[in-house]
Formats: structure tokens, C-alpha cells, sequence
């Protein structure tokens, strides 16, 4: 956050998007390369190594704290994903952890002075996308082609629109919801910043403990929750 | 507070606060998948095989167990159906030995008895033959005694003929009294 201690030295606090790091061009496309990917390929560097220093060397019996943590991570995921999806949901797993740990570290970048990916629709948007496909997908495959258009009309026909509406509400909310609440944080967090000015000591720090460690935690515990009941919810009769 | 649009601070180029982009969305799906995949490959299928393996493991150890269990409850029947075998042999001998005792027993006191009726037979007829030889004596000497008595009663020599009738007539008497 000292980019934003920087503007509030400046006499006034603004809140900016992601920094763009560089732009290119594709197909005569400006694409704008931000501070976002940057933090997520730190993202990915640090739960690589960790993800890595778990998965190696287990054995049939335990004899390493590291192999206790591992199997209790994947368990309790495991745990998580049969008990709000079912049991025959259990391949959706994986990508309920990958999800839960990137988000959740993205948003702990904060602490480190990083600007939360997080904190950015983009991100958090593809998530939704994914979400919203994941949804289809699992219409499609329980209903087949006439359970997935039969749905839409349901309980009426004339709820076709709001069913239409529904289907992109429920990853759209669940997007901003992630989002709001990381940005709100960062938002409040340079807010104090430039309230409390040279005397910015010890508050700032409670309050990152709140917005920065326990939103982050909630907030990706809350998205992959949504994610599993959506894509649970499609399911055809 | 004012929020900026491509803010332009510290000669730094800022997206805006809620900026959908699409270069954004692309990287993250695909930073998303790589995490994924790394979560897939290095610890979830890692920790899934090795709780599979051992979840056989497990199983084959309780199926293990359950057969030696089984065997052991086979052999131990099998033992006590043995120690019940060699329990009712015992039994039989000792019934075996404690009925041909009584029957030795019986024979025994049936011989015992046998004997004591033969030699009591014996004794018997000893006795009688003993006491006929004393009867037999006792007679000879009384006709003696009778003699000498009446020879010195009458103080006369008593003919043979005399004799004879009066021993008779003593004797009768005698026999009477047996």
C-alpha cells in the first residue's frame, strides 16, 4: 500500500486500479499487462514451492509433520467438497483447493504491501467464468440436452428470463462479493493511512488483521463454498 | 477523495478501480489452471495414492489378522476336541480298569466264599469223621471200663456170651442218648 501513502502525501487519496506494467499488442489490440498477473505468478512461485514441499517424499507411514499437514490439507478438502456437493461430486476437489489456496494467498499479498490480486474484478471475474461454466457443464452432463434447455423454463415458461438472469447473477454476485470485500479492505486500510497520517502506528496493523488475515480467509473459504453449491445446485433431476 | 480513471501518479500508469480486463481474465484462468494442475499433481493425487496404498495396506493387514484369527480358533477347537477325545479315553480306561477290578473283586469273593464253603465242608466232615473215630473210641474204652467195672461189681469172670449182651444193651442205650 505505499503507492497510496505516497498519493496521501501528496494532499489527497485516491484508489487506483492495478498498475499497468506494460502494455502490448495483439492483433492491434492494446492489452494492458498489470500488477495483478505479476502478483499472481508470485502467487503461483510461493504455493508451487509449497505444494512441492508437501507432496514429496510421503509415505505409507507417516514419519514427517510436513506428510500429517499434506494428508490433513487434501482430507479436510475432501471433507469439505463430499459434504456440500456429495460424495459423487468428489472430483471437483482438486480444483476447489487449487481455488481456495490461490485465492486465499492472493489476498494475503496485501500483507506484504502487494496489491491483492484480489482486489481486482478481472481477477476474481474469471473465477465466475469458471464458476458459470462449471455450472453448464454439470446441467449439460445430468440433463443432457433437453434437461439443460428444460430448465430454463422451469417451474414456468414465462420465468425464462429471470431463470437467464439467475444464471449469471449467482457467479456475478459471488464475484463482486470476493472482490468488495478484498477492495473495501484496501480501500479502509489507505483510508486509515492517510487519516492517521505520520502517526500511522499500531492501527493500521489491527485493522489489516481483520481486513487483510480474516477477510482473506473468509472471503475464499465463502467463494469456493458458493462455487461448490452452484455448480451442486445445477445439477438436473 | 476522488477516484481516478488511468490515473497518471508517480509516472505510473493505473488501470481503472473496476476495470474489466480481458488480458487480466486470460492470465488469471490460466494462472489458475497451472495452480491447479500444481495442486493436483504435486499434492492431491500424491496424498490420495499414498492414503490408498495405505487404506490396502490396512486392509490386507485386518484380512491377515481375520485369517490367523480364524486358524487359531480352528486349532483351537480342533485342541480342545482333542484334549475332549484323550479326557473321554482316560475315562473309559479308568471306567475299563474299575469294572474288571469289581468283576475281579466279585470273583475273588465268589472264590473266597467258594473256599470258605469247601474247607467249611471239610472241617465238617473232619469233624465228623473225628468224632466218629472218638465215638468209635470212646466206645471201645467203655466197653472196656464197662468190663472192668462189672468184674469188680461182681467180683466174677462174666462169660463171653454174658459179656456181649450186656455191651449191647449199653450200648443201645448210648446211641439212644447220641
Amino acid at each position: 500500500m505505499d503507492y497510496m501513502r505516497l498519493m496521501a502525501e501528496e494532499g489527497g487519496y485516491s484508489v487506483n486500479g492495478p498498475m499497468q506494467v506494460f502494455e502490448y499488442d495483439l492483433f492491434g489490440m492494446k492489452l494492458a499487462f498489470s500488477e495483478s498477473i505479476v502478483v499472481e505468478w508470485i502467487v503461483i512461485l510461493i504455493l508451487g514451492i509449497v505444494f512441492f514441499i508437501l507432496g514429496r517424499n510421503l509415505k505409507v507411514r507417516p514419519t514427517s509433520k510436513r506428510q500429517v499437514i499434506a494428508e490433513m490439507m487434501v482430507s479436510t478438502f475432501s471433507g469439505m467438497v463430499s459434504d456440500s456437493m456429495g460424495i459423487r461430486y468428489k472430483k471437483y476437489t482438486p480444483y476447489i483447493s487449487a481455488l481456495f489456496c490461490f485465492s486465499m494467498l492472493s489476498s494475503l499479498m496485501g500483507l506484504f504491501g502487494l496489491r491483492s490480486p484480489t482486489a481486482d474484478v478481472s481477477v476474481v471475474g474469471a473465477w465466475g467464468i469458471i464458476t458459470f461454466i462449471l455450472v453448464q457443464r454439470n446441467k449439460f452432463k445430468t440433463g443432457g440436452v433437453k434437461g439443460f434447455f428444460k430448465g430454463f423454463i422451469e417451474p414456468m415458461p414465462f420465468m425464462l428470463p429471470f431463470n437467464l438472469i439467475g444464471e449469471v447473477a449467482n457467479p456475478l454476485s459471488q464475484t463482486l462479493r470476493h472482490f468488495g470485500n478484498i477492495l473495501t479492505g484496501m480501500v479502509i486500510g489507505g483510508l486509515i493511512y492517510y487519516a492517521l497520517g505520520t502517526f500511522a502506528i499500531g492501527v493500521p496493523a489491527i485493522l489489516s488483521l481483520y481486513f487483510d488475515l480474516f477477510s482473506s480467509l473468509i472471503q475464499a473459504y465463502i467463494f469456493v463454498t458458493l462455487t461448490m453449491s452452484y455448480v451442486a445446485m445445477a445439477e438436473c433431476d | 477523495m476522488y477516484m481516478t480513471l488511468l490515473a497518471e501518479g508517480s509516472g505510473q500508469t493505473y488501470l481503472s478501480l473496476v476495470d474489466i480486463n480481458l488480458n487480466t481474465i486470460v492470465f488469471t484462468l490460466i494462472n489458475t489452471l497451472i495452480i491447479f494442475l500444481l495442486y493436483r499433481f504435486l499434492v492431491h493425487n500424491k496424498v490420495m495414492a499414498i492414503m490408498e496404498k495405505r487404506r490396502q495396506a490396512i486392509n490386507a493387514e485386518m484380512d491377515a489378522a481375520e485369517t490367523a484369527k480364524t486358524e487359531a480358533e480352528q486349532a483351537k477347537a480342533e485342541y480342545a476336541e482333542r484334549i475332549q477325545k484323550s479326557k473321554d479315553e482316560a475315562d473309559r480306561i479308568v471306567a475299563e480298569a474299575v469294572k474288571k477290578a469289581s468283576d475281579r473283586e466279585a470273583e475273588i469273593i465268589a472264590e473266597a466264599n467258594q473256599n470258605a464253603a469247601r474247607i467249611k465242608q471239610q472241617a465238617q466232615e473232619s469233624i465228623e469223621q473225628e468224632k466218629r473215630r472218638a465215638l468209635n473210641e470212646v466206645k471201645d474204652q467203655i466197653s472196656e471200663v464197662v468190663v472192668l467195672a462189672a468184674a469188680k461189681v461182681c467180683e466174677k469172670e462174666i462169660s463171653q456170651k454174658d459179656n456181649a449182651e450186656l455191651i449191647d444193651s449199653f450200648l443201645v442205650s448210648v446211641g439212644k442218648e447220641d
